[in-house]
């Protein structure tokens, strides 16, 4: 499964950020909203392509869940709101609480 | 540009307004997902659920604007760069809510494929699931004519 993360740390900054714990924002499933408006929410959002989206979404759907972005904890916690702005139920998990 | 508009039934879709308004008056201080905020940190927390509610209210507010006297004498809806977004959200907590209220009772297979003779249910979970329906319809409708005017926005 394909994660994101944006911008290209310096050495130093990647050294903190590997200290640092993971966090997985993770999409869960709910029967109420449609497969393409997951879908649309999800370029929106996280600016997936189409293809990309659709796959998460199956992963939704017959998983009952997504990990659709991983990495550090502020950003994750951007995509959660944005994500809950839409209506869906959305989790942040740490790699420290696995 | 676009715009889309439909022509509606007002003898079909009137008598479920009240619904949706009803709904939608339940949701002025409460989240339609309100279990998934349990991850986030204390001290952010209620922050971010007031963030959350203020959004989603405005978004309603853009939904119920539809429904206005006009829409009582023509029975059309437009649809367009300014409101496809937040009506598209509207949608998606009054159904929520709808669901949590009424529909707790319908399994989830139904309630994904919309697959189900209305005369079955009892009132008030039968007005209930029209409106249900009718939300995805405008959700469907706006998906199709204006997504990119919501990716690009």
């Amino acid at each position: 499964m394909s994660t994101h993360e944006q911008g290209s740390p310096s050495s130093a900054g990647a050294t903190a950020t590997a200290l640092e714990p993971r966090w997985q924002v993770v999409v869960l499933n709910d029967p109420v909203n449609l497969m393409s408006y997951v879908v649309l929410v999800f370029k929106k959002v996280l600016g997936f392509s189409e293809t990309e989206a659709r796959r998460h979404m199956l992963e939704v759907h017959e998983q009952g869940r997504s990990v659709v972005w991983s990495g550090a904890r502020e950003r994750a916690e951007h995509y959660a709101f944005a994500l809950q702005q839409w209506h869906l139920t959305v989790i942040l998990e740490s790699d420290e609480a696995r | 540009m676009k715009r889309v508009e439909i022509r509606l039934s007002l003898e079909a879709v009137l008598p479920l307004i009240a619904v949706i308004r009803e709904a939608a008056d339940s949701l002025s201080d409460d989240l339609a997902a309100p279990n998934s905020l349990g991850d986030i940190e204390p001290d952010l927390r209620e922050g971010w659920r007031e963030d959350l509610v203020s959004a989603q209210n405005e978004a309603i507010t853009v939904l119920l604007a539809l429904f206005d006297e006009t829409f009582d004498e023509s029975g059309v809806v437009g649809f367009d760069a300014d409101n496809a977004e937040p009506v598209l959200r509207a949608c998606a907590a009054v159904r929520l809510r709808l669901r949590e209220r009424f529909l707790k009772a319908l399994n989830e297979e139904v309630l994904e494929s919309g697959d189900l003779e209305i005369e079955s249910l009892q009132e008030p979970a039968r007005k209930a699931f029209m409106c249900y329906l009718f939300l995805a319809t405008i959700q469907e409708l706006i998906i199709q004519h204006l997504d990119t005017s919501i990716l690009d926005g």
